[in-house]
């Protein structure tokens, strides 16, 4: 009870925004509103005076689900999961040297033009 | 000096109106509703000091003298902003039992911003390049202000009794003065006439049906008539309120204004 | 749905040494994280200091904002003093997380300053009648508060090194506002150079006084010992002071001002900087509260606060609810 009328005009809200048009969301800080409107407002001259921003998200914080310190160790796992990335199959190079074949690098791989090309 | 009085007046009108609110604005600094909003306040009032400041150069350009000089070592009388621009903010100064009213700070600079944006659409226009170059350009700024301020308004006009008690109050206060603020001042004819500005008139309705539309949105009852009660800014008539601002503003400068600062 | 895992199994001993773990292995600790009491407490002290020290600092250099001498200065000191306000904002902001789980927040924060429980740099307040203060303040109080910010920038807690990362980041741009104040004084007449060098007179003595004494028996040096351990602080507060010496020390001396202090040398063979030490009962005085304008400041702020405290139940969330 005494959380939320204590809380009042100063909610937290977390606020995230992009650099530009193509840059991922980022978590920038918190700052104390209270309600969103303001809180967008506040945020753009509170954390972006000199940087430039394509866009602001403000989340109030009740409503993020994050994790607990316990919750943070499930998170840890086994450094033995070389059949899941790259580092496992590392001898397929020298096995498609003997074909007098380049292994693909990631760049062929993902980039259809070039992938296709003979160097 | 220039033989376009008109465009002359215009200009001081228009920086003087920036630079008087930015002042009254600055004295806030640190001392807004809460830390979020003094910093973003902050912003405003630059701004608004910089398109001042762009304005002077304009005119310092016409040979008016240099910007610092106009705008530090003029007269009360040879200011050309509104009235209502260089009200104190409240009882007690800046630096003493400052009793500030937020609900003045916000309808003034609610309805001052207004009136800018319409003057800015129109300067956008206008046949004067130096001018319509700054309003392109301070236009891009006032976007922010606008809904800053827009939101302020709205917000405490739709919550508790005392706050609309208070903005209700602020509003009289500033709707008695407020065509002061959309006055183009004697010259207002040559100004339109030359194409510089559109006229008093026209931007006063556009101001009118912008008010309109916000007071019934919030469901709150429209004012009556706009007044002009403690003269016009715009022909040098002024309060003690400007000379003491100017008195502060100017105090460090006056004392030696050739030296470099 | 809380998963338990290992960490909930551990007992308090083990928890402490875990947590002293994480900290000599460089980790950053975060707000939920389990932390000490005695850490929580040191941070909460520490930030939530400088944080009101922030805004409180604001007002000082505020009150030459209307005043300064041209438009370029009106502007720059303006969003200098703004970004004061701001760093305030970021650090309150990590005080305040701090103290959630104790019920707190900013609104305590502002009671505590009002009452005089929550301590802030008295040092610094004191008149600033000319605009040589604003200067002064700008170049050497915002120099030496920069020393200090910056040796905390590892910081063992996350939130705080991360708050330092953007404040340091604008502070560049502060010491620039600074020199480029008092260099046109230095540059200026005869009568601004004056004006330069009686702030300079004015500010010596707690521009010491604010890195805090050296001697071990002072009681503020168990949380400098307390802090180190933490991983809070990097420094002593005289290995910082020697910092701001040999920084600024022969920089005001190149511009030909002279130091308050005649003795103030730097000794070769010791490696330091000698200089007559400030009146420390006179400190104890000031940091209790009884800085010469620290009544008038806090005044300033408190009459603004409960003035305004009507915006802020206008626009509470729960309270229009009723």
């Amino acid at each position: 009870m005494s959380d939320t009328t204590k809380e009042g005009f100063y909610s937290v809200y977390e606020v995230f925004s992009k650099k530009t048009d193509k840059a991922p969301l980022q978590h920038q800080f918190s700052l104390l509103a209270p309600n969103e409107e303001m809180a967008l407002i506040m945020a753009r001259e509170n954390f972006f005076r000199r940087e430039s921003v394509a866009d602001i998200w403000v989340v109030k914080r009740n409503n993020i689900r994050s994790m607990t310190q316990e919750e943070r160790e499930t998170l840890k796992r086994l450094d033995d999961k070389d059949y899941r990335e790259t580092k496992g199959y590392g001898y397929l190079k020298k096995k498609w040297r003997k074909y007098q074949q380049e292994q693909f690098t990631e760049e062929n791989l993902l980039s259809d033009s070039k992938g296709g090309k003979a160097e | 000096m220039t033989q376009d009085k008109a465009l002359v007046e215009l200009l001081y009108s228009l920086a003087d109106d920036d630079f008087i609110l930015a002042y009254r604005g600055s004295e806030w600094l640190g001392l807004a509703p809460h830390i979020e909003e003094d910093v973003a306040y902050s912003s405003i009032n630059q701004d608004m000091m910089g398109h001042a400041t762009r304005l002077y150069r304009i005119l310092e350009e016409l040979g008016e003298g240099k910007a610092d000089e106009i705008s530090h070592l003029r007269k009360p009388e040879q200011f050309r902003n509104a009235i209502l621009l260089e009200e104190r903010n409240g009882e007690g100064t800046y630096l003493e039992k400052p009793d500030f009213d937020w609900a003045f700070a916000v309808v003034r600079n609610y309805f001052y911003t207004v009136h800018k944006k319409i003057r800015m659409e129109s300067l956008r226009k206008s046949s004067y390049e130096p001018l319509k170059d700054t309003a392109l350009k301070v236009s891009i700024e006032l976007q922010y202000h606008l809904m800053h301020w827009d939101m302020w308004f709205k917000q405490l006009m739709t919550s508790t009794d005392e706050a609309k008690r208070r903005m209700t109050s602020a509003i009289e206060r500033c709707w008695i003065e407020m065509n002061g603020v959309l006055s183009l001042g004697p010259m207002a004819d040559e100004m339109t006439s030359k194409g510089y500005v559109a006229s008093e008139e026209d931007m006063r309705e556009k101001w009118l049906t912008h008010m309109k539309k916000t007071f019934e949105e919030i469901n709150a009852p429209f004012p009556k008539r706009l007044a002009m009660s403690k003269g016009n800014g715009r022909q040098g008539e002024h309060t003690e309120d400007l000379k003491t601002a100017l008195q502060t503003l100017s105090e460090v400068y006056e004392t030696n204004p050739t030296a470099g600062w | 749905m809380t998963i338990e895992t290992t960490f909930d199994r551990l007992t308090e001993e083990e928890k402490y040494e875990h947590f002293l773990n994480r900290i000599d292995a460089g980790e950053k600790i975060e707000p939920n994280d389990w932390m000490p009491d005695d850490y929580r407490q040191s941070l909460i002290r520490l930030i939530s200091m400088h944080g009101i020290s922030e805004i409180m600092g604001a007002l000082p250099e505020k009150e030459w904002v209307p005043k300064a001498p041209s438009l370029h200065r009106k502007l720059a000191i303006m969003a200098k003093v703004q970004d004061e306000m701001g760093h305030g904002q970021l650090l309150l902001r990590v005080a305040e997380d701090l103290m959630e789980p104790l019920g707190k927040n900013r609104e305590d924060i502002m009671q505590d300053l009002f009452s005089g429980r929550l301590k802030f740099h008295n040092v610094f307040h004191m008149k600033a009648p000319t605009w040589g203060d604003a200067g002064i303040i700008a170049w050497l109080v915002d120099g030496a508060a920069i020393i200090s910010q910056s040796m905390m920038l590892n910081s063992s807690y996350g939130p705080y090194a991360r708050a330092l990362k953007r404040i340091c980041a604008e502070e560049v741009f502060h010491a620039q506002h600074g020199e480029s104040i008092i260099m046109a004084l230095a540059e200026g007449t005869p009568e601004q150079r004056e004006l330069l060098q009686d702030s300079l007179n004015r500010w010596w003595t707690a521009l010491l006084m604010f890195f805090g004494p050296k001697a071990k028996e002072n009681a503020s040096t168990s949380h400098v010992d307390k802090n180190m351990r933490y991983k809070i602080r990097e420094k002593t507060n005289e290995e910082l002071r020697q910092e701001f010496f040999t920084k600024y020390v022969p920089r005001i001396w190149s511009l030909g001002l002279t130091i308050p202090d005649e003795t103030i040398h730097f000794d070769e063979e010791q490696g330091l900087w000698v200089y007559q030490d400030p009146d420390w009962s006179e400190f104890k005085q000031i940091v209790t509260g009884n800085g010469p304008q620290s009544k008038e400041r806090l005044e300033l702020r408190e009459v603004s606060y409960e003035n305004n405290r009507w915006v802020r139940e206008a626009l509470n969330p729960t309270a229009k609810a009723i």
